[in-house]
C-alpha cells in the first residue's frame, strides 16, 4: 500500500474517468454564472492567470463557459489595457478577502488609467497567459467560436493588453515588461522578491487584516513581514493613481516567466491575428524582439537558467526561482540555451522526474530560502509544470514531458486538487479543489 | 458512457420491433415508452411482451395523461396514483427501472391570470408528499422507482426546480422515489444547470433531454457539454431519453441525436 507523507494510508488514486469526474465537478462547483473562482473560500473572486490557467481546462468540458470566462475578465479591462489581476465579485462579503475593493479603490484610483465605471478591481497585473489560453479556447471548437465570434471580439483586447505592457511596462527600456508588485508575477513570496523587497517600507502591522489566514495554514502563507511590504507597496501605487513610470516603482523586476508568457501569448496572438485574415506579422516580430530580449537581459549561463533583474541596482537577482525556467515554453530559444534549461530541470536544483512526486518544485531544492511546504518558496505548483511539459513537449524531450504530464495527473488527483504540493511527498498545501489544478488535470487527461 | 433512449412516438414504423430496428441503427440503447390513461398501458401488455421477447429494450415510461398525482379535483388525483401503480407494475414486469411523472401539466401557472392557486402551499405540499409516499411505496414493492419530474413554471406550479424535487423527495423517505430531470425544463428554470446537477446528485434517478427550443437535442443552445458534464461527475448510470418535438426532416431529426450527444461528452 502506498503511504502519504503524513503515513496515513493514501486513498486510492482514481483512474481515467472518475478522475475527470473529480476535476469536472471542481470546475463546476466554482462557476459564478460568468466565470470561475479559484477557491470557494480562498479566493472568491475572478483572478487573471487562474482564469487563463481554468479557461485552458474548461475548454474540455465546456468551449462556451471557457470563451465566457475570458470573456468576462477582459470585460473588466482597463482603458490603458491592463487587466486587472483580480476581478471583484460584488455578491461576496467585503470582508471575505483582503486586500478587497475598498483597498483597491479602482473605481476612483484608477479613473485617470482608465478603470471601467461600475466594476471593482485591483490595480495591479499577472502573467499574460490569456492570448494562449484564448487561443486554446478557440482550438477546442473552431465552429463555437467563429459562430460566437469569440476571437474577434477578443482580439483587439489582448491587442491592447499587450500593448500596455509595451508601452507602460518597459520601465528597463530594453524590450521587457516589468512587474511592479510581487504579486504580479503570480509567484507572491518567492526569494526573488526578498531582495527587491527589503527596500520597502512595510505597511504597519495593524493597519490591515489579513483574510488569507482565516481559510489557510500560517506556515504554509508569507509571514507578516512579507504581508506588510505587499501592501504597502500596492497602497503606494495606487496612491499614484496606478501611473507607471521607471520613478514611481520602489519595486520594479524583470521576471523571466511574466515575459515567457507575453512571447508564447504574442505567438498566439499572431495564431489569432491570422485566423481572423489580419497580418500576423508584427505579432511575430514583437515575440521575436521578446525571445531575444529575454536571452539578452536574463539568461545566466553560469547558472544555466534564466534569472530575475531588479531594476533598481539593475542586476540580476542571484537566485534559482522556477520562473527562470518556464522559458523554455516560449519557441526559437538558441540551442545551447534549450539544452542547459533541460540540463538545469533534471539536475539537482529541480530534480525533475526525480522526487515521489516527479513535479518541478517553485524554488531550488539546494536554495538557502528554501521550504518546502510555504507557498512559491518550494511547493510544487499545477499551472507551473503544465507550462513546464509544452517547453518539454515543444523542445523534443517527449519522455520528460509524458512523465510531467503523469506526475500532474496523478498529484492533482491524490491531493484532492491542492492549490500546491510539496514536491518532493505530494502532501497537500494550501486550499484544497483548487481551479486550476483541476483545470490543469482536466487538460493533461484530454489528451492522454 | 451515458446511455440514450428514444421515446417511442419519435421513432419511426409502426410496431416496437420496426422502431427498435431504426433505433439502433441511429446509436440508441433503448426505447422509453409513453403510457396514456384509463389504464390503457396496461392493456398493452401482450404488445410490450412480445416486444420485450423480441429484444427490444424497455427502462422507462413516462406518463401522457393530462391529470397528475397534484390534481386540484380529489377525483383526478385518486384516479391519477392508480394510473401511476398501474405504469410501475407494468414498466416492473418488463425488468425496467421505473415511470416519470411531473406533479401537474397544464394547470396552473403563477405566471398566468389568475395568478394564486386555489390551493394554499401547506396543502399543496401535504398533497404532494402523499401522493409521492403512496407511489413510492408501491414503486418500492415493484422493485422500480416513481422519478419526479420538474417543469417549467408555465407548465406547473409546484415543482419547478431540482431542489424542490429533493425537498419532496426527502419528507418521503424513500429510495424508490428520485427526479427525473428534463434539460428543457432546467434551462429555463435553474439559475446554474450543471450546478443544480451537482448538488441534486444523489436524488437524481433519470434524465429526459431536448433542446433549449424543446426540439432535439443540437437544435437549440444548450451548454451540452457542461450539461452532461456534470451528469457524469455526478456518477449518473441511467439512460437520456430524448423527449422532444422535432425540426427539420423529423427522421434525420431522430436519428441524429445520439452522435450529436456523443460528441458533446455523452
Amino acid at each position: 500500500m502506498t503511504r502519504t507523507a503524513l503515513g496515513a494510508p493514501a486513498t486510492p488514486i482514481p483512474t481515467g474517468r472518475s478522475q475527470r469526474s473529480s476535476a469536472v465537478s471542481v470546475l463546476l462547483s466554482h462557476w459564478t454564472g460568468s466565470g470561475t473562482v479559484p477557491s470557494l473560500t480562498l479566493y472568491p473572486h475572478q483572478w487573471s492567470w487562474d482564469s487563463a490557467f481554468i479557461a485552458i481546462g474548461l475548454r474540455r468540458l465546456s468551449p462556451y463557459r471557457a470563451q465566457r470566462e475570458l470573456e468576462t475578465l477582459c470585460g473588466a479591462q482597463w482603458g490603458d489595457g491592463r487587466i486587472p489581476h483580480i476581478v471583484f465579485n460584488p455578491a461576496v462579503p467585503p470582508g471575505a478577502y483582503f486586500p478587497g475593493p475598498a483597498f483597491w479603490r479602482s473605481g476612483q484610483a484608477g479613473a485617470a488609467a482608465g478603470a471601467p465605471a461600475g466594476i471593482d478591481t485591483s490595480g495591479i497585473v499577472q502573467p499574460p497567459v490569456h492570448a494562449l489560453a484564448a487561443w486554446l479556447v478557440h482550438e477546442s471548437d473552431p465552429e463555437l467560436s467563429r459562430r460566437r465570434g469569440f476571437l474577434a471580439r477578443l482580439y483587439p483586447r489582448l491587442a491592447a493588453w499587450h500593448g500596455y505592457l509595451a508601452d507602460h511596462r518597459d520601465l528597463g527600456g530594453q524590450g521587457l515588461a516589468a512587474v511592479v508588485h510581487p504579486w504580479e508575477s503570480g509567484m507572491d513570496n518567492s526569494p526573488c522578491w526578498d531582495g527587491p523587497l527589503a527596500r520597502v517600507e512595510p505597511a504597519p502591522t495593524g493597519s490591515f487584516r489579513r483574510a488569507d489566514l482565516t481559510h489557510g495554514a500560517a506556515a504554509d502563507r508569507p509571514t507578516d513581514e512579507d504581508y506588510g511590504r505587499y501592501v504597502g507597496l500596492a497602497a503606494r501605487y495606487r496612491d499614484q493613481h496606478y501611473r507607471d513610470t521607471a520613478a514611481s516603482h520602489p519595486f520594479a523586476v524583470e521576471d523571466p516567466a511574466f515575459n515567457a508568457f507575453l512571447a508564447v501569448s504574442e505567438h498566439a496572438l499572431a495564431s489569432i491575428a491570422q485566423s481572423l485574415g489580419r497580418s500576423p506579422v508584427p505579432h511575430r516580430a514583437r515575440a521575436g524582439a521578446l525571445t531575444e530580449a529575454l536571452v539578452a537581459r536574463l539568461w545566466d549561463p553560469q547558472s544555466g537558467q534564466f534569472l530575475c533583474r531588479d531594476l533598481v541596482p539593475d542586476a540580476l537577482v542571484a537566485e534559482r526561482s522556477v520562473s527562470g525556467l518556464l522559458p523554455l515554453a516560449v519557441p526559437g530559444l538558441p540551442d545551447p540555451v534549450v539544452r542547459a534549461l533541460l540540463d538545469t530541470l533534471s539536475g539537482p536544483h529541480f530534480d525533475l522526474g526525480a522526487g515521489s512526486t516527479g513535479l518541478v518544485p517553485s524554488y531550488d531544492l539546494l536554495g538557502g530560502a528554501h521550504d518546502a511546504s510555504r507557498y512559491w518558496r518550494g511547493p510544487a505548483w499545477f499551472n507551473v509544470n503544465w507550462t513546464l511539459e509544452r517547453g518539454l513537449r515543444q523542445y523534443g524531450a517527449r519522455a520528460a514531458a509524458d512523465r510531467l504530464a503523469g506526475a500532474i495527473l496523478t498529484t492533482a488527483t491524490a491531493s484532492g486538487f491542492a492549490e500546491y504540493v510539496d514536491a518532493r511527498t505530494g502532501q497537500a498545501l494550501g486550499s484544497r479543489d483548487f481551479g486550476w489544478t483541476a483545470a490543469m488535470a482536466l487538460d493533461v487527461l484530454a489528451r492522454s | 458512457m451515458l446511455k440514450t433512449a428514444c421515446q417511442e412516438q419519435l421513432l419511426p414504423g409502426t410496431t416496437l420491433q420496426e422502431k427498435w430496428e431504426f433505433a439502433q441503427s441511429a446509436g440508441y440503447d433503448g426505447i422509453e415508452l409513453r403510457a396514456k390513461g384509463d389504464l390503457h398501458f396496461q392493456g398493452r401488455l401482450p404488445e410490450l411482451r412480445r416486444a420485450l421477447a423480441d429484444g427490444v429494450v424497455m427502462p422507462t415510461v413516462c406518463v401522457e395523461m393530462l391529470h397528475f398525482f397534484g390534481a386540484f379535483d380529489a377525483e383526478q388525483r385518486r384516479d391519477a396514483l392508480v394510473q401511476m401503480k398501474s405504469q410501475l407494475s407494468v414498466i416492473a414486469e418488463l425488468g425496467g427501472l421505473g415511470a416519470q411523472t411531473p406533479a401537474s401539466y397544464g394547470m396552473f401557472s403563477r405566471r398566468l391570470p389568475p395568478f394564486e392557486p386555489p390551493r394554499g402551499e401547506e396543502e399543496e405540499r401535504a398533497i404532494l408528499v402523499e401522493g409521492l409516499t403512496e407511489l413510492g411505496e408501491h414503486a418500492r414493492a415493484e422493485g422500480v422507482t416513481l422519478f419526479l419530474e420538474p417543469l417549467n413554471r408555465y407548465e406547473d406550479h409546484m415543482v419547478n426546480r431540482l431542489d424542490q424535487a429533493v425537498d419532496l423527495i426527502r419528507a418521503t423517505g424513500l429510495d424508490s422515489v428520485r427526479i427525473g430531470i428534463d434539460s428543457y425544463h432546467m434551462n429555463i428554470e435553474e439559475a446554474d444547470p450543471p450546478g443544480a446537477i451537482l448538488a441534486a446528485a444523489p436524488y437524481i434517478g433519470h434524465a429526459q433531454v431536448s433542446d433549449s427550443n424543446r426540439f432535439q437535442p443540437g437544435a437549440g443552445h444548450l451548454d451540452w457539454p457542461a450539461w452532461l458534464g456534470a451528469l457524469e461527475a455526478a456518477g449518473y448510470d441511467g439512460y437520456l431519453a430524448v423527449e422532444c418535438r422535432l425540426t427539420g426532416d423529423p427522421v434525420d431529426a431522430v436519428r441524429s441525436v445520439p452522435a450529436f450527444l456523443r460528441r458533446n461528452g455523452a
